[in-house]
């Protein structure tokens, strides 16, 4: 374990609190159901940062696009801003037909390395952060700070995002719902193919009444099943991978339709074309359960800040669209939970993401059907719709 | 392939399909027919069909005759056109258009040579030439007069060997390549009408003079297509040419051994793709915007779905055939489940075969045989929206045997399109116009009852109660019966006589290709009461059908 690398007490604290939860999950699955109560099963159709970009978000400049941060990294290395572009729109030759590298490759050991790989060997590039008034998210810490932000919805203040602090001024997090994250949406679209689905469930004694009801998050053995317009096809059945380690249980509670839970931990397993692990202490969900039987809204917590620096990483600049040595510094700087102890350096970042979900039946791997679909589900899900779409503009 | 090998090829191909190759041999009759369109052609020698095979017929004779890892593109081939309900019965007026011909040349030329490829000529030439550069006409007319055998299901005559034959050593010599001449000879053959063609040939009845019958080649295929959908096999051509097919034993012994061979479920399936119009798949659309559950998989499964089903109730279990409009037993793969709305706990593999599970429908639920299955509710809907007249109509047509005249040309249809409207919510408040004006009744009464119990199953198969806010009324009527929901009107087709009535018909007309005369239709009546004791039993009827001498009297102007 070296000094700077907190990740080993987070891990161990989730692992602990995980395992007791997944035993009483386990215990709370094999015991019988009330007579009145029933599971409504779910699978998740999309996931994607919580982005709310309006002209207020960065008042002291934006980070722009890929091609920006590739001006300013030659402007750093002494060419002006003319020569950069014009080297860049050259194909990486300057006006004397020298090639100029431009992506940064710190050495190590004498050795070219990714910056994704050791960002701590490429300086700070100090990018702008987001300062607006709004943000999506939660209050996670109850309190609220004179920079908090304020859910541009529900108006509830003392919203709590690093994340989106430290990514909300790189163009392609310049978004707002409906219109996703270009490198989130096409990396889940990637994934939604080869990973396996991710699953909720809602167990309660009438699900169409107010009432405490019980959350479940849960990893499906198979993956995700596709509809005729590329959204994810409702009422499809998954088997529940019985693995603990993709297990989350909380307690919630519905309120007009509205679905909330109490704080606990949430952890599940992705693939690493997305996510390699998606995970929150002090979780917060708010989703809105509609008619037609689908669930949408906002799942948040404090996330490991490096769970999603490395999803970025992975994917490499070209790819994610972000300077990540600056996103790295960045996402550190506004690191705002799980504290290490050693160090007090913070772990993990206040993050918000929107969640989708379409009705599908859950089943165990002995065929025993342990939530059922309820209702049509959408006529538009997943990632190869757009929100705006319109069957009838009347 | 270079231009020199094609060439030549191709022009004995060209000289080989018209007149100057084969076809020299062959009576005028038959290309009189074929150009001309005609179904049959009389002449001395009694009466001659032509029935064009279907695709699934050429794709199998080819694996048949030469094995599965033969390609054939099945993009090449056409349906034909369906008259009277079936395609089997059209197919005595189908005909070859000349950019048919030219697409089945390109056909034969890919099969030709696959077959003739290096890899295949031991185990499907049969002989090897002197030399590999020169022609070897006793090697090559080894080969054609054994392939032409199972190709044209019957013996080639001398002449049409000595064509190939020479087909063969023109293109070899031209070529300098022995296989190159073979794969000439055998793109001819299988261009030749004898091959796309089942040529019916009759011959007077010895046991009834003044009637024709058909030889006793003509009777071993329409027997094996009757019950294999597919050629006749090599014991079959045998007990034809030994005559012993057209002594009853052995007609007997011939059906009993076609009837127990695992191929039977191949003609099964053809038989009901037939009588259920599966062909209309190919022009299936349904309105993705609107029915996101309905994906491509599931196109293709509904159509497996159901023909599994079939064949599991008609074929393993021996089952009545009436009870498949009842039965609650069928198959389901999981995106057939999703539309169905039920769970089905088995995964598939990403690139996997696609698992197909036994399921039960419920008592008490709306699925309920054939009717309730998608393929019959997606292919008897527009696009957009359900529509009871189509489904009654269908059911009117395909299970009654009872044509609905089309509806005449200045209908309005703008209520019935006009799905939000606030005053006629369901599809029953929008057609209540059609069915009260009497133009329209006669035909409306005919199929709305029918199909508007079926309302409760939008257009692509999904399970509904209400259309736009209104509760579905799902009461019905068939034939002065009526009933409530779908299992009502499933109990109801069942137990109609006329439904078992239309299938005996139907098994009849698909095998012999036309209807049945009056005598027949006294002598099918005869066989339904029989089966209705026992249960209609698609294997005993078949039995029956292809047992009895008149299936194979010859019906002059039966088209």
């Amino acid at each position: 374990m070296t000094a700077g690398d907190a990740r080993p007490r987070w891990i161990f604290r989730v692992g602990l609190v995980g395992a007791c939860l997944s035993v009483l999950a386990l215990v709370l699955a094999g015991a019988p159901r009330a007579a009145s109560a029933e599971t409504r099963g779910y699978v998740i159709s999309m996931v994607h940062t919580a982005t709310y970009a309006n002209t207020d978000t960065c008042p002291r400049g934006y980070n722009g696009g890929l091609a920006d941060l590739k001006v300013r990294r030659l402007v750093r290395r002494g060419f002006s801003e003319e020569e950069a572009i014009a080297i860049l729109a050259n194909g990486g030759v300057d006006r004397d037909g020298n090639r100029v590298e431009i992506a940064e490759l710190p050495e190590l050991n004498g050795v070219e390395v990714n910056p994704g790989n050791v960002p701590v060997l490429v300086s700070d590039p100090q990018v702008h952060t987001a300062h607006g008034r709004f943000a999506y998210g939660f209050n996670l810490n109850g309190e609220v700070e004179p920079d908090a932000f304020e859910n541009p919805d529900s108006g509830e203040r003392g919203v709590d995002n690093g994340m989106w602090r430290a990514l909300g001024c790189f163009e392609v997090y310049q978004v707002r719902r409906p219109v996703r994250p270009y490198n989130e949406d096409i990396a889940w679209d990637t994934a939604l193919d080869a990973m396996p689905a991710w699953l909720m469930s809602i167990t309660g004694d009438d699900l169409d009444r107010d009432g405490a009801v019980t959350v479940a998050f849960d990893r499906a053995l198979n993956v995700a099943m596709r509809d005729a317009r590329g959204g994810v096809l409702s009422a499809a059945t998954y088997v529940v991978d019985p693995d603990p380690r993709s297990h989350s249980v909380f307690r919630g509670r519905i309120e007009s339709r509205v679905l909330t839970i109490e704080p606990g931990d949430f952890s599940i397993q992705g693939e690493s074309q997305f996510y390699a692990i998606l995970r929150f202490t002090g979780t917060r969900l708010r989703l809105e359960l509609a008619e037609d039987g689908s669930a949408a809204g906002i799942i948040g917590g404090y996330q490991p800040w490096r769970d999603y620096f490395h999803y970025l990483a992975i994917r490499g600049e070209e790819n994610a669209q972000v300077d990540l040595a600056g996103v790295y510094y960045a996402m550190r700087r506004l690191a705002d939970g799980a504290p290490d102890p050693r160090n007090g350096e913070n772990t993990a970042i206040s993050a918000a993401y929107f969640l989708e979900a379409v009705p599908a039946f859950h089943a165990t791997l002995s065929g025993e059907v342990v939530a059922d679909a309820v209702g049509p589900g959408p006529l538009l899900s997943g990632p190869a719709v757009s929100e705006n779409v319109t069957l009838d503009p009347e | 392939m270079d231009g020199r090998m094609h060439m030549p090829a191709t022009r004995a191909l060209r000289r080989s399909r018209f007149c100057a190759g084969p076809c020299r041999g062959l009576p005028a009759a038959l290309l009189a027919g074929l150009i001309l369109g005609a179904s049959a052609v009389a002449g001395a020698a009694g009466e001659m069909t032509f029935l064009r095979l279907t695709p699934a017929q050429y794709q199998r004779a080819v694996h048949e005759i030469f094995g599965p890892s033969i390609q054939v593109d099945e993009g090449t081939t056409v349906l034909g056109v369906r008259d009277r309900g079936l395609l089997a019965l059209g197919a005595r007026r189908s005909t070859l258009s000349a950019a048919e011909i030219e697409r089945f040349e390109a056909l034969a030329q890919q099969v030709a040579a696959q077959v003739t490829d290096p890899s295949r000529r031991a185990t499907l030439i049969g002989c090897r030439p002197e030399a590999d550069d020169a022609p070897d006409d006793a090697c090559a007319a080894r080969f054609v007069t054994r392939a032409g055998r199972l190709l044209f299901r019957r013996p080639l005559t001398g002449d049409e060997i000595d064509l190939y034959v020479a087909v063969a050593r023109t293109a070899a010599e031209t070529l300098d390549d022995y296989y190159g001449g073979l794969r000439a000879a055998l793109a001819g053959m299988l261009v030749a009408p004898e091959f796309l063609f089942r040529v019916e040939r009759s011959e007077p009845d010895p046991a009834d003079p003044g009637t024709l019958r058909l030889d006793a080649w003509s009777r071993a295929s329409r027997l094996s297509f009757f019950l294999w959908d597919s050629a006749p096999d090599g014991l079959l051509l045998d007990a034809a040419e030994s005559g012993e097919l057209l002594t009853p034993d052995g007609l007997d012994a011939q059906v009993e051994r076609l009837l127990a061979s695992p191929r039977v479920e191949q003609g099964l399936r053809a038989f009901f793709s037939d009588m259920l119009q599966f062909d209309r798949f190919a022009t299936l659309s349904i309105d993705a915007s609107l029915f996101p559950r309905f994906t491509k998989n599931v196109e293709d499964d509904a159509r497996e779905q159901t023909l599994r089903t079939v064949v599991d109730h008609l074929l393993h279990r021996d089952r009545d055939y009436r009870d498949l409009f009842v039965s609650r037993d069928t198959f389901l793969t999981p995106p057939l489940a999703a539309i169905y709305g039920v769970p089905l706990p088995r995964s598939q593999e990403l690139g996997g075969a696609v698992p197909w599970v036994p399921y039960r429908f419920p008592e008490g639920d709306s699925h309920v045989g054939l009717l309730a299955q998608v393929s019959f509710l997606a292919l008897h809907s527009h696009p957009g929206r359900s529509s009871p007249t189509l489904r009654g109509q269908a059911v009117q047509e395909i299970f009654l045997c009872r044509r609905v005249p089309p509806p005449p040309p200045d209908v309005d249809f703008s209520l019935l399109q006009d799905t939000y409207n606030p005053d006629f919510r369901t599809t029953r408040d929008r057609l209540r116009e059609h069915r009260e004006n009497p133009a329209c009744a006669s035909c409306h009464n005919l199929t709305d009852p029918i199909g508007l119990t079926l309302e409760v199953f939008d257009a692509a198969g999904g399970y509904r109660t209400t259309e736009n806010g209104a509760p579905i009324d799902t009461s019905g009527e068939l034939n002065g019966r009526t009933y409530e929901g779908p299992p009502g009107l499933a109990a109801a087709l069942r137990d109609e006589p006329r439904a078992t009535s239309c299938f005996v018909e139907r098994a009849f007309s698909y095998g012999a290709a036309r209807l049945p005369t009056d005598d027949e239709r006294a002598w099918l009546a005869d066989v339904q009461a029989e089966l209705l004791d026992g249960g209609v039993k698609w294997r005993e009827l078949m039995r029956r059908i292809a047992r009895n001498p008149d299936f194979y009297t010859v019906v002059r102007d039966a088209g």
